[in-house]
């Protein structure tokens, strides 16, 4: 188990990287949530969208990082702020129980997982990731799918009406009705998943030997 | 309150970041950090559209339950490929697993 642990490039990194990213991240919110603020008081926004556009800021720079940090542990770590920043999205949509297992697989298992995936390969000898030269193409790829997808948001005239509330027992009523056997099936995949994760990931004799 | 537009826009880009990273990274955690960020971006427009327009069925909520357990499985699963192929290859760069077997 220590020998586990000292995989993790733990102390100095941890510092630098709560330094450094305490710092940066407490003058950006200020900067934003002043400009915010200011735009409050000139009548342009509510505090509504005050809110959201903070989280989305948040949520868009988070991801930015944890797609081109080249620290893998910074990566993980700013993985962090998308996830949780999809919680408040959903509170804001209305639906609670979304937001609690959003918190609760998002941001509780999965980040723990991928920290133990980085702990089981090798961070402490090479936690420095170079990227390939396909760069300039992917990103011109990006640029043309995401503009596209834009347009057509912005040209499809959408007319709704406004967000409705629903309490839980209308989600488990038609979870358990309507939905229940792709919910049994969901189950059944989940088990034979992380059952085939587990077997897959034991040691076995043949690839010690070799 | 907030426009459906911006819901929308907002899952655009963190799908088009998340996309962009699945092209560009070569690690393949990194790979998969990206992949999460495109099922929660996906997960954002199910919910918007279910609670902007389809107010009685709350099938797009029921949808991204489905996504959420389903991500976490894919989790699991490409954890422990990934383990596996940096015992069996000692790298997790995925440029380097490019036999059939092994």
């Amino acid at each position: 188990m220590k020998k586990l642990f000292s995989k993790l490039p733990m102390p100095y990194q941890f510092d630098r990287l709560i330094i450094t990213g305490g710092i940066i991240t407490a003058s950006l919110t200020i900067l934003i949530l002043s400009i915010l603020l200011l735009l409050k008081l000139l009548g342009y926004l509510s505090y509504k969208e005050v809110f959201f556009w903070m989280i989305s800021i948040g949520m868009i720079v988070g991801a930015l990082g944890s797609v081109l940090l080249n620290n893998l542990v910074h990566a993980v770590f700013a993985l962090l702020a998308p996830l949780l920043g999809i919680v408040a999205i959903y509170l804001f949509l209305g639906s609670e129980f979304l937001a609690l297992s959003q918190l609760l697989i998002y941001g509780g298992g999965v980040v723990i997982l991928l920290l133990f995936g980085l702990m089981m390969t090798n961070v402490q000898d090479r936690p420095i990731v170079t990227d390939g030269s396909q760069k300039p193409f992917s990103f011109l790829i990006t640029l043309i799918i995401g503009t596209v997808l834009i347009f057509s948001i912005y040209s499809a005239n959408l007319t709704y009406d406004s967000i409705s509330i629903f309490s839980l027992k209308d989600l488990a009523k038609i979870i358990f009705t309507e939905f229940l056997i792709p919910f049994l099936i969901v189950g059944l995949l989940l088990d034979i998943a992380l059952t085939g994760a587990l077997l897959n990931g034991k040691k076995h004799e043949s690839a010690q030997t070799k | 309150m907030v426009p459906i537009e911006n819901y929308l826009v907002l899952s655009t880009i963190l799908f088009v970041i998340g996309f962009f990273g699945v092209l560009s990274r070569r690690n393949a955690i990194l790979i998969l950090i990206s992949v999460e960020l495109m099922l929660a971006a996906v997960g954002i427009n199910f919910v918007t559209f279910a609670s902007f327009f389809d107010s009685g069925q709350l099938s797009g909520h029921i949808f991204t339950l489905f996504i959420i357990a389903i991500a976490a499985a894919e989790v699991g699963l490409a954890l422990g490929i990934i383990i596996r192929l940096f015992r069996d290859r000692d790298t997790s760069n995925i440029d380097e697993a490019n036999d059939l077997k092994w």
